[in-house]
Parts: structure tokens; sequence; C-alpha cells
């Protein structure tokens, strides 16, 4: 292989697992709670401007015309560790609108006008974000390592890895345990739940939480992969990216929603940039969204568990009959049992 | 004064758009995400059908067949086909919005890299009211937006049909039993909220004058506030929602700055969406299961 195919494929490798991350934080709100988390991009929008103002030095403003708050110059760990914390943080106020018992509906647009206002909002403030241009110029991780562009990638991938890893602790680890058991369990049906004794809004809340700090760590490596970040890259249409993902992958599975990665966000956005573009400008990324929103509906009403759906976790004697529970899954997906 | 009056102008645009969306959410109970790009669609067809004409009766013809059709077939054939396989709440939201990036991204490759543009139309002043100039479109609108609401009531009112779009909003069954076909209203309301979406859409282009494939988008958020803030399923209450949302746009763009004109009409929505959903005016909010 040539050093730029090389280059192409790590480059790949990288944004695989930065959506990765995002995609599980996302599965842990709505494939594990249950939460209809139509603003999650300002999670990942959060993560990345909060480690953005905490690795950048102060802006000089009179030479750039740059504004933004803080500019601490803080070691990059601390600045991405803080850009996930952000997520987090911010998943308290947002739980406030999940904890709330609305239909279903409902609280998917509330959650995606928050979006939109969140958007305006920091692209009107040019005060703390530097508005509608963004921040720039953001410090890469181990900048001052000696190296060449193409083993750059490397490095950052193994950064991207180690994030990756992390993520994946978190997500398998509240998947598998008891607090996992409930968060499906109320994902089914809440009341329930609230009758074995189980605080539905705590577990929304610590869903959210987890969730929340993976969207703001693959926002944080994200701005520290691509040095820049603004209004226009977290559109409120980007969360229906990782939407489709996990709809196609398989909600609530960690493996399916991985598949789901490699095939929307990689599959259909990053690699179909090499196909001959056509049009003007712009015309081709048209084109993909439209590709996505078939695949959404096409995936809604054939295969709404996904190609790797969700192990049906039945507690019968007399054995697991999974096919039975995949139909069940997939009819209380149709039915957007959840809330 | 200038924000009473062009609040007075938007507010009818968020009326025409805002009664529509909230009949059809009523009756048929799918909260259409998609109904800015139904908004954006008539604008198109509008503008390349009758080649950028900005007669406005003209423009709110072809504009109102354009939303008739296209609600039809997304809302009734498309959702309609989701809705009675036994999809609900989430799943139909996600059904919308991805019928939404489709139609949106569809116009987007259409128009190209440029903004489409009116020909600048012949705006001369009609009224004058306390130094605030109101041009012959803009009042064309506001005119338009009170004829329309008076017929919505009309219908609403004194006819069989609207009778059975108020009982099929109310209790489905109760409907069934007395000999109405809920299909057959459910029909009958994406036709009449998609014809009120094109009217409305035109309006908006024409007025602005210039559009691109986003318009309806945030437009619709706008107007959904006031549909919700109403209560939803309420034309009267959208009306009234029409009214404040209108104003609060005015004043926060004049007052605070133009980039929070939509933000603040957003804010009221999220407020009201979390706070009281079933609108200003409860009434059968419990019964329609609005708070799950």
């Amino acid at each position: 292989m040539s050093q730029s195919t090389v280059y192409y494929l790590s480059g790949l490798g990288i944004l695989f697992v930065i959506n990765l991350v995002a995609v599980w934080g996302l599965d842990l709100h709505f494939g594990f709670a249950g939460v209809n988390s139509f603003a999650f991009i300002v999670f990942q929008a959060v993560g990345a401007y909060i480690t953005g103002v905490f690795s950048l030095s102060r802006a000089n403003t009179p030479v750039t015309f740059e504004t933004y708050i803080l500019g601490v110059h803080w070691p990059w760990p601390l600045a991405l560790l803080l850009g996930g914390i952000a997520g987090a943080v911010l998943a308290v106020p947002v739980g406030w609108i999940a904890v709330r018992r609305l239909r279903g509906d409902y609280q998917a647009m509330a959650m995606l006008v928050l979006a939109l206002i969140a958007n305006s909002l920091i692209a009107a403030e040019t005060g703390w974000f530097n508005g509608a241009t963004g921040l720039e110029s953001v410090p890469q991780p181990f900048g001052n390592l000696n190296v060449s562009l193409y083993d750059y990638h490397w490095v950052f991938l193994a950064l991207a890895a180690v994030c990756g890893i992390v993520s994946w602790w978190i997500a398998r680890g509240i998947a598998r345990s008891p607090l996992g058991r409930s968060m499906r369990a109320l994902r089914e049906s809440e009341s329930a739940l609230a009758a074995l004794g189980r605080d539905p809004n705590r577990l929304r809340t610590i869903a959210l939480v987890a969730g929340g700090f993976l969207g703001g760590l693959s926002g944080g490596l994200l701005i520290q992969y691509v040095q820049a970040w603004g209004p226009a890259s977290w559109l409120y249409a980007e969360t229906f990216l990782f939407f489709t993902a996990i709809i196609i992958g398989g909600r609530g599975n960690l493996l399916g929603t991985a598949l789901g990665t490699l095939l929307v966000p990689i599959g259909i956005v990053e690699v179909t940039r090499e196909l001959p573009q056509f049009g003007y400008p712009g015309e081709f990324a048209d084109f993909q969204w439209v590709a996505i929103g078939a695949l959404m509906l096409v995936f809604l009403w054939f295969r709404p568990h996904g190609l790797i759906p969700e192990r049906r976790r039945v507690f019968r004697p007399g054995g697991d009959d999974a096919s039975s529970g995949q139909e069940a899954s997939a009819r209380a997906l149709a039915r957007g049992s959840q809330r | 004064m200038t924000i009473v009056l062009f609040g007075l102008y938007s507010a009818a645009l968020y009326a025409i758009g805002g009664v529509g969306f909230t009949l059809q959410f009523g009756v048929t109970n799918v909260l259409n995400l998609a109904y800015g790009s139904l908004i954006t669609s008539s604008i198109f067809v509008e503008y390349y059908l009758t080649g950028h004409s900005t007669n406005l009766w003209l423009a709110m013809l072809v504009g109102g067949a354009a939303g008739t059709v296209l609600s039809f077939v997304v809302g009734f054939v498309v959702v309609g086909a989701f809705v009675r396989r036994g999809a609900a709440g989430f799943s139909i939201a996600m059904v919308t919005i991805g019928i939404s990036l489709m139609i949106q991204y569809t116009l987007e490759a259409i128009q190209g890299p440029v903004v489409n543009a009116y020909a600048s139309s012949n705006r001369s002043t009609l009224l004058s009211v306390a130094g605030v100039n109101l041009d012959s479109q803009q009042v064309t609108a506001i005119l338009v937006a009170v004829v329309l609401m008076v017929v919505v009531h009309l219908v609403l009112r004194l006819t069989k049909l609207g009778l059975a779009m108020r009982a099929t909003a109310d209790d489905v069954s109760l409907t069934r039993v007395s000999g109405v076909s809920p299909a057959r209203v459910r029909a009958l309301a994406w036709l009449v909220s998609g014809a009120l979406c094109g009217v409305c859409g035109v309006l908006l282009g024409i007025g602005i004058g210039t559009f691109d494939a986003a318009i309806g988008n945030d437009f619709f958020i706008t107007a959904a506030a006031a549909a919700i803030a109403g209560g939803v399923g309420k034309p009267y209450g959208a009306m009234l929602g029409a009214l404040v949302v209108g104003i609060i746009t005015q004043a926060s763009s004049a007052i605070i700055s133009p980039a929070f004109s939509s933000i603040s009409a957003w804010v009221l929505l999220v407020a009201f969406l979390i706070l009281r959903p079933q609108g200003i005016f409860a009434t059968y909010a419990a019964e329609r299961e609005i708070v799950a």
C-alpha cells in the first residue's frame, strides 16, 4: 500500500473510534434507558468547546479577532477529560426534560428544539466560543512530538483507541451490570420497574450522565484531531447520523452499534468521499443525507431491531426462545413502547 | 407600534402554519416533524412551476395545491403505513425526521449553491399606521390569515366534516361507532393541513424575497411554538398562540438582537413542552395522554 493509502486508512480508523465513542454514548441514552436524546449532538459540541478553550492559549483579540472564554492552555489530557466531564455535567439539566413524564414524541421534540437553541445561541454569542466562526488552531496532543504527518496519525489512533477502550469498559460495565438490566427494564416498562421498587428518574439520570460523558469525550477527541470546531460542525441533523447508526446496527447492542458506526458515519459519510464527485461542492453531501434518511425509514420498516439485534434476556423456566424474543423486541421498538 | 404591527404580520404567518400543524396533530395524533420541509417544498414548487411569479394569488393556489398533495403522500400514505403497523410515539418522530431529511436535502440538491430569490416585486406602501409602513404583500398576508381562520372556524363549527374532525380528535372509537370512517377524516386532515402549510409557505417565501432549503424548518419550529402554547390539536389555541409568538419574536428581535427573534420563541416552546404540554387551556389533555 502506498503511504497515502495508509494515511487515509489510519485517518478513517481515528474517525471510526471517535464516532463509536459518541454512538455508544447515545446508545446508553436511547438504547438502554430509552431516552429520546434528540439533542445528543450538544453533548459532543460541549465536550469539543470545553476541550478547546482549556487547551487554547488566551485569545489575542486585537490580532486574531477571536474571542473565547478561558484559554488557559492546560495539558491536553486534562482538557480532554474536562471535555468529557462537561458532557456529563450537561446531562443533569437535560435530565430535567428526560425525567418529566412526557409522551415520547414530545420529549423528542423538546430535545430537538433544545439542540436548535443551543446552536443558535452559541453562534450569536461571540464572546463564549468565538460565535459563528468557532474555535480554530486547537493544539494537538503530543504536538511537540517530532514525527511526520503520516506517523502522527498512528499516534493519534493509539490515543483514540485508548479512549475507545475506556468507553467500551464504561458502556459494557453498565450493560452487563444489574444497573443496565434495570435500564432496559425502564425502557420497556417504566411502571413495571417502579412497581419493583426502582427509581426510574435516578436510572435515567445515571444513563444520561454516563452517555453525556462519552459524548463529551468524543467531542474532545474530535476537536483535538481536526483542530477546529464551530456551530456548523454540530447542526441538529448530525444527531440523526448517530441515531441511524444505532437503528441500523441494533439498539442496545454494543457490537451492533459498532457495526452501525462502521456502516453509516464511516461507510456512507467518509468512504464515499473517495467516489467521483459530481455537481457543485456540497451536492454530494446532500445525497448522503437523503440516503441516510432513506436508510432510517427502510430499517424502521423492514428491520427495526437492526442488523445485530439485542439479545433478548429472558428468565423463563424451560429455556430461552431467542427468535420469539427478537420479534417481541422488534414489535416493542415499532410500537415505541419506550418513552 | 412597530413591534405590534410587524408582530401582527408575523402572527398571520404563524397562525396559518400553526393551525395547519395543530389541526392535523389533533386529528391524527402524529407529531409531524416533517412539516417544515413540506413548507419548503411548497415554496420550491411554486417558485419553479410559476417561473418565480410573485403574484400572491397564483402563488397561494399553486403552493397550496403542492402542499396538499405532498402532505397527503407524506402523512397519509407513508407515515400512515407506519401507524397502521402499530408504530407510535418515538418511532413516528423518527420516521417524520427521516422524511424531513430526505426532502430537505433533495431540495438543497435541486437548489444548488445559490440562494433562490424572487424578482423584487412592486412593494409599495399600502398602509401606513402610526408611522409604520406595511406593504401590500404584508397587508394581503394578514387579510388572508384572517379569512382562512374564519373559514377554518366555520368548517369546524358548521359542517359535518368539521364535526367529524373534532369528534375524531376527541375520541376515535366513539367516532367510529357513530358511523364515521376515521381513515377518511384523517386523510382530510392531512389534506387541509397541507393546503394551509402550502399557503403559509409561499407567503413566507415571497414575503422574505429569498429562500433556501432550510427556510421551512426554523419557521416550523416557531409555528409549532404557537401551536403548543395554545394547546395541541386546538386551532383556536394556535391562533392565540400565533399572536403571542408573533409579538414575542418581534419584540426580542427589536429589544435584544435579531438573532434572538427565533430563539425566544423556541425557549417558549421548550418551556411549554416541559412545564405545560397541554397548553394554556387544559381541557382534554389528560385523556389524550399528552402527559403519559
